[in-house]
């Protein structure tokens, strides 16, 4: 009895019972406190009524500790007391005034035995047993009993005490835990969770302690999908707490942790401490706090995913494939599946993109593309969020949600295969119109999406959206400028009779600007023959319009039979007058004689590099003489140069950019005295090709001017 | 490259010039610059303008108009316009269109300017 509970009051209460009435007529126990007063715990007596009464008269006239009360004199002495008879006057001697005295001595006080309650040493207080007038007076033999007595009752009382300050410490503990916003949970060895604060209750979705203290070991483990950083799958082995308990080094993990049931994805700090027995020195739990990183790592993960998009959606201008790779980047990182359907001009979508790492999934969502592609008037899904522009999240779609999307039985069969919990369809939002949608999923088994995907999807498709439009914008322009370049060259090049001629143009390297290189190649006269190779200064718009001048003016007065001199010259004159002042212009014409064995060429130059006529077996050689460029000072000087073209030679002409392109090399792509060997024996076509690809080569492959070349040989002996 | 990467222009008075001091590549990209340097520039007791091209490692068609453009303007200003002589590729560029004719060429930024 006085070991099974540890419930102090109801101990004490059963105790002074147990005495009543063999052992006494009423029976007290009286307990010092902290601060040494002395109060009643309990009392029993067999009539149970003076009991009563006496707790009342206590509680009125609480005994002195320092007073002459029986009670109070043990309490101070530790030693018992036997008051075998006791005379009115006696109890009036230690009554704590004459109420006090007159209910002991109308209660009919006769004999009394206090005995101290001691435990390790100290006085805990006092256990009275009183006979009253009619029983008999207690002797030495009931004395020896009653301290036995309150020997066990007093190891009772202690324990209990001590028990209630270790449940006031744990209780101010757990008080302390239970308010800690990270969750600690406490396991044991087997992998059973003892203790969890609120937080915890939460962080593991149980409804309460209970059914925590129901859970097998590892049972609530296996609520959760626990990835690693990198997203690999954790044992239960490489969590901290199980580390500490093997005696390894536990430092912080970082996991990723998906709860099965409702795929809520989280991010959490775990650390884990040992506690240790202090009995056996042992570990004997480890207590583990769950740190929720959750916002912190998203966002770090947004700004992560948004740079790595960025630097993708920048890397090229070609944005089927640019797509490709951010559906790519998205369905690794933000969900499951992504796809990108772009507007096409007549307003129908277009899948340009679609991505999921499974290759099964991905044939499934390609097939039902095919199927059932989105329409642009439908009224939920890729099409609405196109119309509208505004970004959606659907969350645990439903069958019924399903079903009333599907347009008949099989698209709802191929939908369901599919799997999708969640979707975010997102703007393709270029800053003027919405130019498609992205897709995101989430299937059953994968993390949910939330309002942070739903904000970095928006962010990646304005980011997407701007790049396509550039993209389109830039293919656009490109276009333009081909057909306006196109338009400065010839379209073909003629048939020269007893010539092979050849050209090559290579735009420089942005294609969005119209280069000012140009070459003509039409006959002029008695005969003859005219090449022209040009460049105009400058890029786009203005050097166009010079260009088709300088070009359509050297074809008019062609015409005209002039010296090719003053051909430029007039050129030059034209250009003069040309607003805005300033138009500069080189020009090499070439006026071809009449094939033989070998033909004349008469070469004039204005500000333009020297042809070359490259032979077999030497070194390739410059002709012409430098003139002024066109356009930009007076007056100007050029001069006619005659030379020979014969059998196996090459007259080469080209513009500055094939030089130019080798600014950032010592080593020039046309140096003379490599050129022929390089060359050798090539046909026409394929030397120019030689020529270009080393020029582009040169400038690194990125020349900053256009590169134009024209070549000319005389048919080789025994027909063309 | 952006056109400030790619060419320095440090304008410097003289007893009686402006010299702009060239550094770098005038090109497509940088020419611009050349022309905003001497709108810039302070032509007061300036009796003439000097381009030092000394730095001028690469020139292009671009930049020989900005020179040519620079040179009109100072010239329409009744001030005289000189150039130092430029590495080899500015030299070559300036023969091969002979535009070195229409230039005056002196030894050092502060050597004498003639009418």
């Amino acid at each position: 009895m006085l070991s099974s509970s540890l419930d102090l009051a109801t101990t004490m209460r059963h105790v002074v019972q147990l005495t009543v009435p063999r052992l006494a007529d009423l029976c007290v126990i009286d307990l010092r406190d902290r601060e040494g007063a002395i109060s009643e715990l309990a009392a029993a007596s067999a009539d149970g009524e003076l009991s009563t009464r006496l707790e009342e008269l206590r509680s009125r006239f609480p005994l002195d500790p320092a007073g002459a009360h029986p009670v109070a004199r043990v309490i101070r002495s530790g030693e018992a007391e036997l008051l075998a008879e006791m005379s009115h006057e006696l109890l009036r001697s230690f009554a704590q005034g004459s109420e006090h005295a007159q209910f002991m001595i109308a209660g009919r006080y006769r004999s009394a035995i206090v005995a101290p309650l001691t435990a390790r040493g100290r006085t805990l207080g006092a256990l009275s047993t009183l006979r009253l007038t009619g029983s008999e007076p207690y002797d030495q033999g009931d004395l020896q009993f009653v301290c036995e007595l309150a020997r066990r009752a007093a190891l009772a009382i202690d324990n209990s005490q001590l028990f209630r300050d270790v449940q006031a410490v744990e209780r101010r503990l757990e008080a302390v835990l239970r308010n800690l916003a990270e969750a600690i949970t406490v396991v044991d060895g087997a992998g059973r969770t003892v203790f969890a604060n609120q937080a915890a209750l939460e962080f593991l979705g149980l409804a309460s302690p209970a059914e925590l203290a129901q859970a097998k070991p590892g049972e609530i483990m296996s609520r959760f999908i626990v990835l690693s950083e990198s997203g690999q799958e954790l044992e239960l082995d490489a969590m901290p707490a199980r580390r500490l308990f093997r005696g390894e080094p536990a430092p912080p993990l970082l996991v990723r942790n998906i709860v099965r049931a409702t795929g809520e994805e989280r991010w959490v700090i775990v650390r884990a401490s040992p506690i240790v027995d202090p009995e056996t020195g042992r570990m004997a739990y480890a207590a583990n706090v769950f740190e929720d990183v959750t916002q912190v790592k998203r966002a770090q993960l947004a700004e992560a995913f948004m740079a790595g998009a960025s630097r993708v959606l920048a890397s090229s201008m070609d944005y089927g494939e640019t797509l490709q790779r951010v559906a790519r980047l998205a369905a690794g990182q933000l969900a499951d599946w992504c796809a990108v359907d772009v507007l096409g001009e007549r307003g129908q979508l277009e899948r340009v993109a679609v991505h999921h790492d499974d290759p099964e999934k991905l044939a499934l969502a390609e097939l039902l593309d095919r199927s059932y592609r989105p329409t642009l008037d439908e009224a939920l899904g890729v099409g609405a969020v196109i119309r509208s522009g505004e970004a959606r999240m659907f969350n645990d779609i439903s069958a019924e949600a399903l079903a009333s999307y599907a347009r008949d039985a099989e698209h709802l069969r191929l939908l369901r295969q599919m799997g999708a919990r969640d979707v975010i369809i997102v703007p393709l939002a270029a800053p003027a119109r919405t130019l498609g949608a992205i897709t995101l999923v989430s299937s059953r088994n994968g993390r949910r999406l939330v309002d942070a995907d739903l904000e970095v999807a928006v962010r990646l498709g304005r980011r997407a959206g701007t790049a396509v439009e550039s993209a389109r914008l830039y293919t656009e322009r490109s276009r333009i400028a081909r057909v306006l370049q196109r338009a400065l060259l010839p379209d073909s090049l003629p048939d020269m009779p007893g010539f092979q001629i050849a050209a090559s143009y290579r735009p420089a390297g942005e294609l969005d600007e119209v280069g000012g290189d140009f070459y003509d190649v039409f006959p002029c006269g008695g005969g003859s023959w005219m090449l022209v190779i040009g460049d105009v200064c400058g890029k786009g718009a203005e050097a166009a319009s010079v260009t088709a001048l300088a070009r359509h003016t050297l074809r008019a007065v062609s015409m005209l039979e002039m010296p090719p001199a003053a051909m430029l010259e007039l050129l030059h004159r034209t250009l003069r007058q040309q607003e805005p002042e300033g138009q500069m212009c080189t020009v090499c014409v070439v006026v071809v004689g009449s094939p033989g064995v070998c033909a004349r060429l008469t070469i004039a130059l204005a500000g333009h590099p020297r042809p070359l006529i490259v032979g077999p077996g030497e070194t390739a050689s410059a002709v012409g003489e430098p003139g002024t460029v066109l356009g930009m000072v007076d007056p100007i000087t050029v001069s006619e140069v005659a030379v020979e073209l014969c059998q196996e030679q090459t007259l080469l002409l080209y513009t500055d950019g094939v030089p130019e392109a080798a600014r950032a090399r010592a080593q020039p792509a046309l140096a003379p005295e490599k050129l022929s060997a390089r060359v050798h024996g090539l046909a026409l076509q394929d030397m120019l090709q030689v020529i270009e690809t080393a020029a582009v080569e040169s400038a690194d492959g990125q020349p900053q001017d256009d590169i134009a070349l024209l070549g000319l040989r005389l048919a080789e002996a025994g027909g063309r | 490259m952006s056109a400030e990467e790619q060419l320095h222009i440090t304008a410097r008075q003289g007893p009686d010039r402006l010299i702009l001091e060239l550094e770098g590549e005038l090109d497509m990209v940088s020419s611009g610059l050349l022309e905003e340097a001497l709108a810039g520039a302070d032509l007061d007791g300036a009796r003439a303008v000097v381009l030092d091209l000394c730095g001028v490692r690469f020139l292009d068609s671009t930049g020989l108009r900005a020179i040519f453009r620079v040179r009109n303007a100072v010239r329409e200003s009744g001030r005289q316009f000189a150039v130092t002589q430029g590495s080899a590729q500015v030299q070559r560029l300036l023969s091969l269109t002979r535009l070195d004719e229409h230039l005056q060429t002196i030894d050092t930024p502060d050597a004498a300017v003639l009418a």
